[in-house]
């Protein structure tokens, strides 16, 4: 973490609102395409980010500056999208509901079309049918990048854990996406 | 030589396989090398799973959608005072404060009129109203507890001040709030004959003047002096005060 961003951090920690707004600003990107592929849903999404940086406001004082800011921001994402889901049972709906690519199909494109958005919203099928767990480390390893200590540490299991949920994902990942690659 | 799993080239795809000759090891191998690409072709095709774009004002939207939530938040932090105070000061003064101020300035204003005599009840009278709404208040006692709840608000608000090195637009809202409600008390203190409390909160008010108009804009200096002054005693004064009116049966 560069100097800098510690000032800010350490401002908007003893209540300066201005700095605070800058820290918004930086990340809310990163945290809405995190909530996004945790919930597969906008507007859910754009709660979580809301709700997460309000959680952060008040426990910004809490942060160690010994570990990353994005990660603490994370992991604050990830507790909120599992509040969300699990009072919202959105997962529940979501496996109710009909899986997108049967929609494909009946509009007439077979899932092994291997479009663009054919492949994205398979991936998104995918994504959703792994447990939150899988998902989460998933996500949090592919798409964001973070290393599997940090991963572990923002989703508060042990790194042996960590690698077993995603292995777990990207079996189940390669086998959902396998009929797309272009032969 | 050991099994080479799905699981260790999914380690080297991420970059972190704690072997270091696995890499050699795969591209050497054209069975390893044809397993890795096929998992890197997989897993490359999820990077088609993209979020809808959010504008470049995103950030901007979520700040003024959160701002409002913040206003009254605080932060969890030990020894932030002015977090602290901001959370149990603002609301307190907004709400309870502007409505004991209101009271209190009614209060002086109908006494005045009564010239300081029992409130008439009697029909006919301007403020018939506001007397039958007076008649059961002990007015010098409604007074020294609401001047003490002032005192208090201007307590933390001094206490900070003397302990805070950067200035910041609250400090200055808030002085400028309590100083509005300095000048009420006092003229309510005057109405009802309590001269001294009256004049004690006349000799807060240069310093409430001071740090609403000059503790942001002034220099470092002038905002040292002023820390001086409020640690040099007028912080005690304002304690004791408080002490005496919370006193009961004592007026000042």
């Amino acid at each position: 973490m560069s100097q800098t961003e510690q000032k800010i951090i350490r401002k908007a920690a003893s209540g300066d609102r201005a700095a605070f707004r800058q820290l918004v600003l930086e990340h809310s990107h990163a945290m809405f395409r995190l909530a996004w592929r945790l919930t597969s849903d906008e507007t859910a999404a754009e709660d979580i980010v809301q709700e997460a940086f309000i959680k952060a406001w008040r426990k910004i004082g809490e942060f160690r500056m010994d570990s990353s800011f994005k990660s603490w921001l994370h992991r604050i994402t990830v507790n909120t999208a599992m509040d969300y889901l699990r009072k919202s049972l959105r997962r529940k709906q979501f496996e109710t509901e009909e899986p997108a690519y049967e929609t494909i199909e009946r509009a007439g494109i077979t899932p092994d079309t291997g479009t663009q958005i054919d492949i994205s919203i398979q991936t998104q099928v995918a994504m959703m049918e792994l447990s939150e767990s899988e998902r989460t480390a998933l996500l949090l390893k592919h798409y964001e990048g973070h290393s599997i200590k940090e991963v572990a540490h923002i989703m508060e299991i042990t790194t042996g854990a960590c690698k077993q949920n995603i292995f777990r994902a990207v079996k189940k990942m390669r086998v959902a996406l396998r009929p797309l690659v272009a032969t | 030589m050991r099994k080479i799993t799905d699981d260790d080239l999914t380690l080297l795809f991420y970059g972190e396989h704690e072997d270091p000759a696995l890499a050699a090891l795969v591209a050497e191998s054209e069975l390893l090398s044809a397993r890795y690409d096929a998992l890197c072709s997989e897993l490359k095709l999820a990077d088609a799973y993209q979020p809808p774009q959010r504008g470049d004002d995103y950030g901007s939207e979520v700040w003024q959608r959160i701002s409002p939530q913040l206003e009254g938040g605080s932060v969890e932090t030990k020894g932030h005072l002015r977090t602290w105070l901001s959370s149990i000061f603002q609301p307190r003064f907004s709400l309870a404060g502007a409505v004991s101020m209101l009271l209190v300035a009614v209060l002086a204003f109908t006494l005045g009129r009564n010239g300081g005599q029992e409130i008439s009840t009697a029909p006919g009278d301007a403020l018939d109203g506001t007397a039958v709404a007076l008649a059961g208040i002990d007015s010098k006692r409604l007074l020294t507890h609401s001047v003490s709840g002032h005192l208090e608000q201007v307590n933390l608000v001094l206490t900070q001040f003397a302990n805070s090195t950067e200035a910041s637009a609250s400090e200055a809202d808030y002085a400028t709030d309590m100083l509005v409600a300095n000048r009420l008390y006092r003229q309510a203190a005057d109405t009802l004959g309590n001269h001294k409390l009256a004049a004690f909160l006349a000799d807060l008010e240069p310093l409430l003047i001071e740090m609403a108009h000059e503790a942001q804009s002034g220099s470092a200096a002038t905002r040292e002096r002023m820390q001086q002054e409020v640690r040099d005693g007028l912080l005690f004064r304002v304690r004791v005060m408080n002490k005496q009116l919370n006193k009961p049966e004592i007026s000042v």
